[in-house]
């Protein structure tokens, strides 16, 4: 199973601990890697088919870019492949454009119903995997929802698609969306684990689906509550703004 | 009645389009004026006692501050002459620093119940109203946060506002930012949001003044209020409402 990472700060902050940790720890995923950020507004992914960990060792450029990189908002994922090719244009993150920005997408989880999915709108992302349609999924309906943005909150429309994508393609959905000033979370299978001020990793907000966290901290541990769809976070500027469970 | 403003955006912008306009549209309130901003993390506050007009001009200062001043987040306050003494200590926005970040505050209602409220750590010795209505909203957070802290910045706040309206009944608009994400509320009056075209770049401007600030009413979206026993919370970061509350 594919895992997620994300650090978000209120300035300018490398994930020079916590990036090598979570690749540590998330190993056994060994179908590629990928690590996406914001510079002045432009999304930069850099992403590649090769293990995050072979011999004992970390790969050296994953580990040269959680030096280098620096972000108020940096995503990571690390593969093992559900759907797809073992290829760089398979590795997350993925980048599309709605309302006027751009934004970086990570999925993890499974999801083959959403693999038949043919978005009408362009352009349409080169991998062949339920994480890259399930992005263009959610693309497509901000996109229709463009019209209505001045009447509706973008936690509404994002609200709206999950019990559409539900609905129309149901699965196992973790997955973290960023414009480079805010951080959304989502988890209807496993968990995301949260940490903010850290003693031993970095002074943010740190997110990551791997279970026992990333650090012997206290790690607040994000589920979907029993009965609901799913649990939405969303994260600004270093903190915690909002959880909210999708009721079904 | 004070008037508001305030200017969200992803990166970095000038309100010099909207703030003489919002400066014209509120030139009743001749009782000083505050432009608060945020660099770098820290906040930065102008204000003056002098009214935001003079003969038929725009107050010279608000005007080049108007001009010069980019940040993501811009908040601004125009008081009326019922606010009290004309000093500028008495302008907003005010800052404080709490839950690890510098805070601006500014705020337009009536409410008798909360002029009255002492806080442990006062913003401010003198009597204003905005200043105890943000220390009791401020106070009220930290207790959540500090009872709760794994809780979201929303979910408290919106405890702490729910309590300032059940407490101290009145009538109250605000905002409250830090240098990424804007709060409003209000449990009376209305607020306004404009959205630009989107060549003229991503961001939202809000507003009090009653029919917005461009010549086209029609594109502001109102967030009414009649009930003040209730409220509306609205979060904001950058160009996008991300999440609109009724408490």
């Amino acid at each position: 199973m594919c895992d997620l990472f994300a650090l978000c700060a209120s300035q300018y902050y490398s994930a020079t601990r916590s990036l090598p940790l979570f690749a540590v720890r998330g190993r056994q995923n060994v179908h590629g890697w990928g690590i996406g950020f914001f510079r002045k507004k432009q999304p930069v992914v850099e992403k590649s088919k090769e293990k995050v960990y072979q011999d004992g060792r970390l790969h050296g450029s994953f580990q040269r870019l959680a030096r280098v990189v620096a972000s108020p908002i940096i995503l990571a994922h690390i593969r093992y492949k559900s759907s797809g090719r073992v290829d760089e244009c398979h590795a997350h993150p993925f980048v599309l454009d709605f309302w006027g920005q751009s934004w970086i997408f990570a999925h993890n989880g499974k999801a083959p119903a959403i693999e038949s999915y043919r978005s009408s709108n362009l352009p349409a992302l080169e991998a062949a995997s339920d994480s890259a349609r399930a992005f263009e999924f959610l693309r497509d309906c901000f996109l229709e929802a463009e019209p209505r943005r001045r009447e509706v909150s973008f936690f509404e429309v994002l609200k709206e698609s999950l019990y559409r994508l539900f609905r129309l393609y149901p699965g196992e959905y973790n997955f973290l969306l960023t414009n480079g000033c805010f951080l959304w979370g989502f988890t209807n299978h496993r968990q995301l684990l949260l940490l903010k001020g850290s003693e031993r990793l970095e002074d943010a907000l740190l997110l990551t689906t791997i279970e026992e966290g990333l650090s012997p901290e206290n790690w607040q541990k994000l589920t979907a509550r029993e009965g609901s769809l799913g649990k939405i976070v969303l994260a600004a500027g270093g903190d915690l703004l909002l959880v909210a469970d999708l009721e079904p | 009645m004070c008037e508001l403003f305030a200017m969200s955006a992803g990166q970095h912008y000038t309100a010099q389009e909207y703030l003489p306009l919002f400066a014209d549209k509120s030139r009743a309130n001749f009782s000083g004026w505050g432009i608060g901003f945020f660099r770098n993390g820290q906040v930065f506050i102008e204000k003056s006692c002098e009214g935001i007009y003079a003969g038929d001009q725009v107050h010279d200062s608000f005007q080049r501050l108007a001009r010069v001043i980019d940040s993501r987040v811009i908040l601004s306050h125009i008081r009326c002459t019922k606010s009290g003494h004309r000093k500028e200590s008495h302008a907003q926005p005010l800052s404080d620093h709490f839950l690890d970040h510098q805070w601006l505050f500014c705020y337009a209602g009536e409410s008798k119940g909360c002029a009255g409220y002492r806080s442990p750590r006062p913003i401010l010795e003198e009597d204003l109203l905005a200043a105890r209505v943000f220390e009791f909203v401020r106070d009220g957070w930290l207790q959540q946060m500090a009872d709760w802290p794994r809780q979201s910045f929303y979910q408290g706040l919106a405890v702490a506002c729910k309590d300032l309206i059940t407490r101290h009944p009145g009538e109250y608009v605000f905002f409250l930012a830090n240098e990424s994400v804007l709060f409003a509320f209000l449990n009376h009056g209305q607020l306004l949001s404009y959205r630009p075209p989107e060549p003229q770049g991503e961001f939202l401007v809000l507003t009090t003044v009653s029919g917005g600030l461009t010549r086209d009413p029609e594109r502001w979206r109102a967030y009414p209020h009649k009930d003040p026993n209730r409220g509306q919370l609205l979060l904001i970061s950058g160009s996008d409402l991300l999440y609109l509350g009724h408490l």
